[in-house]
């Protein structure tokens, strides 16, 4: 079997060598995935991934006359 | 029946079209859509309700980042429910193999194909780094409560 490699910034290192941790943060208008690989102590490789619930919006104010 | 007053919804997805202009206008290149980019700012930066137009001030960099951004997908044009006119990119945003060192948490919409590259909105998420990876904005539903730009 050939062992599964990950792109790092280290160039390709197996993934069984690296620590893989993961984190997730809800927040009100956003969602966050973040993954990272460590490798010797030094963060390898880091994903994120950021969902926004929802965009911003401008409110038309209409004044009594 | 009565009347009512109101800003008329058919106004609010003008102005995403680019219809009226109360003052001076501009002379547009044709009747197609603009292009819009997104670009990443440091969490250290000053973007906000005041920003006027893109600016590489406090903008991230790092390897795979080009400066000025990422062209937005625009498939879709501005629509009105609710009484809500609104507008979302139809694709995600995403940098592919980058590495942004420098804590960031902001992204600029604005306008690429406009001369001063006005800016559109700015948007916030929680600070993040990137190594050697891809980071991605998901848009929100395109309706009139969630998308991602909208004039109510």
């Amino acid at each position: 079997m050939t062992e599964p490699l990950i792109h790092t910034s280290k160039g390709n290192l197996p993934v069984s060598e690296c620590e893989h941790y993961i984190e997730w943060d809800d927040r009100e208008d956003t969602v966050t995935f973040s993954e990272w690989y460590v490798h010797g102590g030094e963060t390898v490789r880091k994903d994120v991934h950021v969902y926004a619930k929802q965009g911003q919006c401008a409110e038309a104010f209409q004044p009594t006359i | 029946m009565a009347n009512t007053q109101a800003v008329c919804n058919s106004f609010k997805t003008d102005l995403l079209n680019g219809l009226h202009a109360f003052g001076t206008s501009v002379v547009r290149a044709g009747t197609a859509a603009d292009t819009f980019y997104a670009a990443l700012y440091l969490a250290s930066g000053s973007l906000g309700a005041g920003t006027t137009a893109y600016s590489a001030t406090s903008e991230v960099s790092g390897t795979g980042y080009t400066a000025g951004g990422i062209a937005v997908t625009n498939a879709t044009a501005p629509a009105n429910a609710s009484n809500v006119s609104y507008w979302t990119p139809s694709a995600s945003l995403s940098w592919t193999g980058v590495t942004l060192s420098t804590a960031f948490d902001t992204v600029l919409l604005y306008n690429f194909t406009a001369a001063g590259k006005n800016a559109v909105a700015v948007y916030t998420f929680g600070s993040q780094t990137v190594t050697a990876g891809n980071f991605t904005l998901t848009m929100p539903a395109n309706a009139s409560g969630t998308a991602l730009l909208r004039i109510a």
